[in-house]
């Protein structure tokens, strides 16, 4: 394939996760999120990409996860699709991949809840992702792409991630980028192999890896857990990412990650031209939550920050506790699939202070 | 000691995939005995340095600190999806797992289906001893009619629970499985005699190296190892075995139900 | 063998088909009756025939031991 494509953003996502040097793909299919496996089969065995090796759909989203654990633990770059419903079945291998230290990539394609919902756009698993992703204190990385370009690119660095904390890491994607298409450039294919010494590939030369999260002794699980701990803090300090759009004069920011930030991205031109100062602030890592670079934003005067989200509400807690008291927050929401127009959200904008 | 004077030599002796260390499990367990005969059987075919141990949830959650070959933890009853996945970006390793009846068989049975229906090249030592062993005795899917739990202090109804579930005859019911045994490798009181007979010990050891054996011809194995839960049965030790041949041999009985290679022929 | 790992189950006692081993009176470490052997059993001598071996469930019975062939 060429390096620039009209590609679709699950489409692009397999690419990218080709590109990067895909190992192993298990899966059990999903609205919206099924173009995944769909094309990761169609590739599967070609010689563009001799990494990948191994391509197989699983009979449920507990099997998907539990391959993957499998493979990540021989150090191999092993990765799942799936949406909410399917996401809330993975969260106990998500855990335990975060107490066994693994590198897994799971991509969650955000789809309208609760329970079966709808197969329309909604940021509604922000906390499923990123408060934990499972049970026992497990924390993923967790990516937000708004772009067909970023689902292309976004797998070579989940992958990079996670293998260099040993960690999950999570691409929260929703059902409108993974339907969306645009044109995009593709990163050059590479075949990073990622050192893993802890990896269970047989004990050769006597010493055996054990990829365990079981500590029965108190002390041992309380170790492990302040090193797992300890890593989250690294991560923190060291892996936030954000966007920031015309932020430094605006008297409004917009807060958005995901398609509603790129709604926003027009709101914010569309307000300009009419003289309103308005800026918008992107998230791109959702755990860890750019905080720093927010409360940088909220230093610079008092703002009005508006979190616009298609949920009932959720990153609008961490956005309040970043901001402080520096300056305002008020949250638009939308669901039910539903995404708001660039009028909707410029109303809010301009108008009295909403929610 | 009161042996003869003499030279002797070391018939049989340490286990190099023995990690030495004592056991966890209850006395006169059969998870003791099976994890000696893996480990030799592992020795005799010298593979402990390409063997992947996958741990289950269970009694059998601690067989790493027992068996000295690498090994990665599964949830409860995943052992077999997490098996696929090793064995599939790496199919030179020899992987197996340790799992109990209520792990493989109920909330582990879709993972058992599809990895055996798959044919995964994977080996299966299913302990089946009818019971809820770690977390205390409560019913399995394995538990037969009338038999007292802490869940069906009544004895077992198997017309309100269902009937007993037969893992070997499933599995083997599938197409693409080799190798699928089943043993009672509890102690059998001999009738009008004082001895136990050691059958089983012996005839699990042969199915153990034949399951890793399939394994390596690329085939799917499972033995199904009858087991008894003295403490949780609430009786003695050879109470239990005397069970174990009284009753569970007859619910589930031993036998091979699928040799696609021949492993028992040779 | 060795009697501080032995938990006393009588395993090897009674698959013994000479019967070389029984329960010591003594306890060992952990508070259990550890198997004890004797060479000259009840019903004959030791033929290294590795029962014992096999069943226990503990790895008590470490070696077992026979007379070279002259």
């Amino acid at each position: 394939m060429s390096e620039r494509e009209l590609i679709k953003g699950n489409e692009a996502l397999a690419y990218g996760a080709l590109r990067s040097g895909l190992n192993a793909y298990f899966g059990y299919p999903i609205t919206p999120s099924s173009e995944v496996p769909e094309t990761l089969a169609m590739e599967f065995g070609s010689p563009e990409f001799p990494d990948f090796k191994v391509f197989l759909q699983s009979a449920s989203e507990v099997e998907a996860i539990n391959m993957v654990i499998g493979a990540a633990s021989t150090g191999a770059k092993a990765m799942t699709a799936t949406s909410g419903p399917g996401f809330s079945l993975m969260q106990e291998g998500i855990s335990y991949a975060a107490g066994m230290e693994l590198p897994i990539v799971v991509v969650d394609v955000n789809r309208a809840g609760p329970g079966l919902g709808n197969l329309g756009p909604e940021q509604s698993d922000y906390f499923q992702a990123t408060r934990g992703g499972g049970h026992g204190g497990s924390r993923s990385i967790v990516l937000a792409p708004n772009s067909v370009q970023e689902m292309g690119s976004f797998p070579s660095l989940a992958f990079s991630l996670a293998f260099k904390y040993r960690n999950p890491v999570v691409i929260l994607a929703d059902a409108f980028l993974g339907q969306l298409k645009e044109d995009i450039v593709f990163p050059k294919t590479v075949s990073e192999k990622f050192e893993a010494p802890w990896a269970a590939t047989g004990s050769m030369g006597g010493s055996r890896h054990l990829i365990l999260s079981l500590h029965l002794d108190f002390e041992d699980q309380k170790r492990h857990s302040e090193d797992l701990m300890g890593k989250y803090e690294r991560v923190d300090s060291s892996e936030q990412r954000a966007e920031s759009y015309l932020t430094d004069d605006a008297s409004v920011v917009l807060v958005a990650y995901g398609v509603v930030s790129r709604v926003c991205r027009e709101v914010v031109d569309e307000l300009r031209s009419r003289g309103v100062k308005a800026g918008m602030f992107r998230p791109v890592t959702l755990s860890p939550f750019p905080a720093v670079r927010l409360a940088e934003v909220a230093s610079r005067g008092r703002r009005r920050f508006i979190v616009v989200e298609l949920n009932m509400g959720q990153m609008v807690y961490d956005v309040r506790l970043a901001v402080g008291g520096a300056g305002s927050v008020e949250s638009v929401r939308d669901l039910g699939g539903m995404v708001p127009t660039a009028r909707e959200i410029a109303r809010a904008a301009e108008g009295e202070k909403v929610g | 000691m009161d042996s003869p004077a003499g030279e002797y030599e070391v018939k049989l002796g340490r286990l190099p995939t023995l990690t030495g260390k004592p056991t966890h499990y209850c006395a006169g367990c059969e998870h003791g005995t099976l994890t000696k005969l893996i480990a030799s059987a592992i020795d005799r075919l010298g593979i402990r340095e390409k063997s992947v141990l996958v741990d289950s949830v269970g009694c059998s959650v601690f067989a790493h600190d027992y068996i000295a070959t690498d090994a990665v933890q599964a949830p409860h009853g995943r052992a077999p999806a997490v098996m696929a996945g090793i064995k599939r970006v790496e199919p030179g390793l020899v992987v197996f797992s340790v799992q109990g009846d209520g792990d493989a068989i109920s909330i582990g049975l879709l993972e058992l289906f599809y990895a055996a229906n798959r044919g995964e090249p994977i080996t299966i030592f299913l302990v089946n001893n009818a019971i809820y062993g770690m977390t205390g005795g409560q019913m399995a899917p394995t538990t037969p009619q009338g038999m007292v739990t802490t869940t069906t202090p009544r004895g077992r109804d198997t017309k309100y629970t269902g009937p007993t579930v037969d893992a070997s005859k499933l599995v083997s019911s599938l197409d693409a499985p080799a190798y699928v045994k089943r043993v009672s490798l509890p102690l059998e009181p001999l009738p009008s005699t004082y001895l136990y007979s050691a059958k089983g010990t012996m005839e699990c050891a042969a199915a153990v190296e034949n399951a890793f054996k399939v394994q390596m011809m690329g085939g799917f194995s499972m033995v199904e190892v009858i087991s008894t839960c003295s403490v949780n049965w609430k009786m003695s030790i050879l109470e239990s075995k005397r069970y174990a041949a009284d009753v569970l041999s007859k619910v589930f009985p031993p036998g091979l139900y699928k040799d696609k290679f021949g492993v028992e022929r040779r | 063998m060795d009697a501080e790992v032995c938990k006393g189950c009588n395993l090897c006692v009674v698959a013994c088909p000479e019967k070389n081993l029984k329960l010591s009176p003594g306890l060992n470490k952990n508070g259990y009756h550890p198997a004890v052997f004797s060479f000259h059993g009840e019903k004959g001598d030791c033929t290294a025939c590795g029962i014992c071996y096999w069943v226990c469930p503990d790895y008590a019975i470490v070696e077992v031991r026979r007379l070279k062939p002259r």
